[in-house]
């Protein structure tokens, strides 16, 4: 409406605006344009020492400003959503970490952007406050390549960097944003500053600037973490330059440990770059390339590994001819023995033994050679035990295979070999005979309708599974031991619940997030325990104010501006985040209003939670029987409550379920005197 | 690219996680005391059996719910699950072996040549992440087979899949771009 302009009565344009006034008038035919005019001037108010300030307030640039508090007086909450909460505490801890680590402001605006937009994702979700913002942070540094590692994030916040690294990782991944790959030359300037080295410190960085980007060329960066790449750089350009760095002072800087930095100065070493000279090294760039160091040495492994292969195969030829010759030896041995008599009669039963075992191993000897093998191996070195005891007792040098010796040496040799590999070789039998032993036993014992199937399922064998008696008794004390402790503590938590429960006190403690706990309010009527109850709540922005006000002083009939306020609260223990208009509200209406008043309390109940139900009807019988409810609501004023949506999602729900008794409470009880007690307010 | 390497790839299959009901509850107390080879921890309510045979390690929860770890291949998987069902049975519960399910394959596979990480994590990117800082080896997640490979700068690579054909067709599907970024050999 442009009033300063033409006047839409006589067209005139001359038009007179008083500020004082707040009018713009028209001075031709004198009607009224304007009224109430905006003025967009500063204001001014003196102060107490005379001296004058301006109007106004300083409004944040992101998020709600605070609500203005009607009638003052009343606790102020934040007033804020959560959301705002959020942003605003997120937005303070980037900026104390950030400026720990020196960045600058643009970083910190696009950190916090990103703050943002991981909170719109609802990342921040079971998720520390602190993480979050400490991957927000290195993302920034990534994308803006400033020389800050992970390291030191995790430094600051004494995080286990693999923590940290988890949550960036999945932020990075879930804003689409593409970190680039670090490079190791970016931190060399950093560290090289860390190392103090003076009017050098340019020539030093680029030498090891080169030694790096020779390093890279030579494979020895993939995979491994930069700032050991730089370190091991950082100390030959610094000792190429006559500086005296220990390997200590470079650790320190660079925070890696000490056998890294060894080892990557040996790779370094291993590369034909390190044969050159320094003035070479400036001069010259070498054109091969080397292989990485991981891979040199698993080709090395493999390759020992294969000749250790062929040895083997070797030996194992050697060792079938060495048993062949034994074989022969025996026998040889055999038939020149003299038959032992007398004492040497036991002995002989050993050998029957010895040769049963041979037997067995020679009917097993076509299917299982290796198994073969190994036992002729032990048995050699039963022998050469034999032997050197032999030696040993006869101090003779001569090997046992002269026939002067035998008669007394073979009954001693299979006495000590008789129980030996025969227990060895019986072990050996029965798996042998296992592994052989048909898979196609069916066993058609299961159960009728268990699908198990038992083909392929050696039953001998699970027997071997489950223990006998005592076996299971000695098992059981082992345990008893072994988990003494546990077992103390479940004991005594059981005590303490039969206690518990025999005094009546004992209760299911449910993973509940504590409700704040107020003191319960004490008081001799509804509407004091109302007033009470409102000191303690909190505002909200929600309700119009001004027809709670009316509803006081005429008690008319339009009370509803919050649908979904719940109400109530004789008692607001219980209470602690709920919307809450008053009882004092019902009271009214139950004072001055007719029968349309039960469909709202009705449903004004069915918000109700259980516990009130007792007190409620109470409160209920004492409402109309208050002699001035009216003032008593008066003084306590515009109802505050708290606007918390996300749990009283969950109390209205168990509300929900008591709505029907409560309802069934009301309409039995004494609703029907208070509607005689009408009083027509 | 070079489709006939992949015969000559050999994809080494390390470790087969299965589960499998018993639709019955399990007194973890009598299984413990009963069984050989059983270790019993109380604290989180579970009971681990190994057997030799197939080496397998199982979790066995009272609910009936077992989990086998630890076998070289599908059918050895399934073969130890039947074992340890029998001798769930022998100790005396009513047990049918149901829902049997091969859960998670690990493999590993050997390329002949190495790979240049950066790059190969430029030219993949949404797939690919790459944290030096953190873990020596590019973690690359194939979203449709639900497979997820490390890709080692030396050739190696280890593949995770819920089943064999899954971890086969991962390798398939990375070799040419692990081919592209791949270190020459002069």
């Amino acid at each position: 409406m442009p009033g300063g302009r033409v006047c839409a009565v006589c067209g005139g344009s001359e038009i007179e605006v008083d500020a004082a006034r707040g009018d713009a008038v028209c001075t031709g035919c004198g009607s009224v344009l304007e009224d109430n005019i905006i003025v967009s001037e500063v204001q001014f108010v003196e102060n107490s020492g005379g001296g004058s300030s301006a109007v106004g307030q300083f409004v944040s640039l992101d998020g709600a400003g605070k609500t203005p508090s009607l009638g003052g007086g009343f606790h102020v909450n934040l007033g804020k959503e959560s959301r705002a909460q959020t942003l605003q505490n997120g937005k303070r801890q980037i900026h104390h970490l950030g400026n720990q680590l020196q960045l600058n402001q643009h970083c910190l605006d696009t950190a916090f952007n990103f703050f943002k937009m991981a909170v719109s994702k609802h990342l921040t979700r079971g998720r520390k406050m602190t993480h979050v913002i400490a991957a927000c942070l290195y993302l920034v540094c990534r994308t803006e390549g400033t020389p800050h590692m992970l390291l030191d994030l995790s430094d600051l916040l004494q995080v286990n960097v693999y923590v940290l690294g988890k949550t960036f990782l999945l932020l990075a991944r879930e804003l689409c944003i593409n970190a680039p790959a670090i490079d190791p030359c970016l931190y060399i300037p950093r560290f090289a500053h860390m190392l103090e080295f003076g009017d050098k410190n340019q020539k030093v960085s680029m030498t090891a600037l080169r030694l790096l980007q020779r390093m890279k060329r030579d494979w020895m960066h993939t995979g491994r973490r930069p700032s050991g790449l730089c370190g091991a750089a950082l100390l030959v350009a610094a000792r190429m330059h006559d500086f005296r760095r220990t390997v200590k002072e470079v650790i320190r800087v660079v925070k890696v440990c000490e056998s890294t930095l060894r080892k990557r100065l040996t790779e370094f070493e291993d590369t034909p770059t390190s044969q050159l000279t320094i003035d070479e090294f400036m001069k010259i760039d070498l054109e091969e390339e080397c292989d990485p160091p991981s891979f040199t040495a698993g080709q090395r492994k493999l390759k020992i590994q294969e000749l250790e292969k062929a040895l083997s195969k070797k030996l194992e030829d050697v060792e079938g001819e060495i048993s062949i010759y034994q074989d022969e030896i025996e026998n040889e041995l055999e038939n020149s023995r003299p038959k032992a008599k007398g004492v040497f009669a036991n002995l002989t039963k050993d050998e029957s033994i010895e040769d049963n075992t041979a037997s067995v191993f020679g009917e097993e000897e076509a299917e299982d050679e290796e198994l073969e093998a190994a036992a002729n191996h032990l048995n050699k070195d039963f022998y050469n035990e034999l032997l050197d005891k032999d030696r040993l007792k006869k101090n003779e040098g001569r090997e046992c295979k002269n026939g002067n010796e035998t008669p007394v040496w073979p009954p001693a040799l299979e006495s000590l070999l008789g129980p030996l590999p025969t227990a060895a070789s019986l072990g050996i039998t029965e798996s042998i005979q296992e592994c052989i032993s048909t898979k196609d036993r069916d066993h058609n014992e299961n159960t009728g309708d268990g699908e198990l199937d038992l083909s392929g399922i050696d039953d001998t064998e699970i027997d071997r599974y489950i223990l006998d008696e005592t076996e299971a008794q000695i098992k059981a004390e082992l345990w008893m031991k072994e988990n003494a402790d546990y077992l103390k503590e479940q004991k005594e938590k059981e005590a303490r619940i039969a206690k518990e429960k025999e005094l009546g006190i004992y209760k299911e403690h449910k993973p509940k997030k504590s409700a704040k706990k107020r003191e319960p309010i004490q008081a001799s009527t509804a509407g004091e325990a109302i007033e009470k109850m409102l000191e303690q709540k909190k505002i909200s922005s929600k309700i119009n104010y001004n027809v709670l006000k009316d509803l006081n002083s005429k008690g008319s009939s339009t009370p509803k501006k919050e649908d979904d306020s719940t109400d109530d609260s004789s008692n607001t223990k219980k209470l602690s985040r709920r919307k809450s208009t008053a009882s004092r509200n019902i009271a009214n209406t139950i004072n001055s209003m007719g029968k349309r008043l039960r469909p709202l309390i009705s449903t004004q109940l069915a918000k109700k939670a259980a516990t009130e139900e007792v007190t409620f009807p109470d409160s209920q019988t004492e409402g109309p029987e208050l002699e001035k409810p009216e003032n008593v609501l008066v003084e306590s004023g515009p109802v505050s409550y708290n606007h918390d949506e996300e749990a009283e999602e969950e109390e209205i729900e168990e509300e929900d379920d008591h709505c029907m008794s409560a309802l069934q409470l009301m309409g039995g009880n004494d609703y029907g005197c208070d509607m005689d007690d009408d009083d027509g307010y | 690219m070079d489709a006939d390497s992949d015969v000559a790839l050999d994809i080494l299959i390390t470790n087969v996680v299965c589960v499998f009901r018993t639709r019955c509850h399990l007194n973890l107390r009598k299984i413990a005391l009963e069984g050989a080879n059983v270790i019993y921890k109380r604290d989180v309510g579970k009971v681990l059996m190994k057997l030799r045979k197939p080496r397998i390690t199982a979790t066995i929860w009272s609910s009936g719910k077992v989990i086998c770890t630890g076998a070289t291949s599908e059918e050895e998987a399934k073969f130890g699950a039947r074992r340890l069902a029998r001798t769930l049975q022998k100790l005396g519960f009513q047990v049918i072996f149901t829902d049997f399910k091969v859960v998670n394959v690990l493999a590993v596979c050997n390329m002949p040549f190495e790979i240049r990480l950066p790059e190969f994590t430029k030219s993949n990117r949404p797939h690919a992440s790459y944290e030096p800082e953190l873990h020596p080896a590019v973690c690359y997640r194939i979203k449709p087979l639900r497979a997820t490979l490390q890709i080692f700068s030396t050739g190696s690579i280890t593949v995770t899949g819920p089943n064999v054909k899954a971890v086969a067709s991962a390798v398939e599907q990375i070799y040419p771009f692990v081919f592209e970024s791949r270190k020459e050999i002069l």
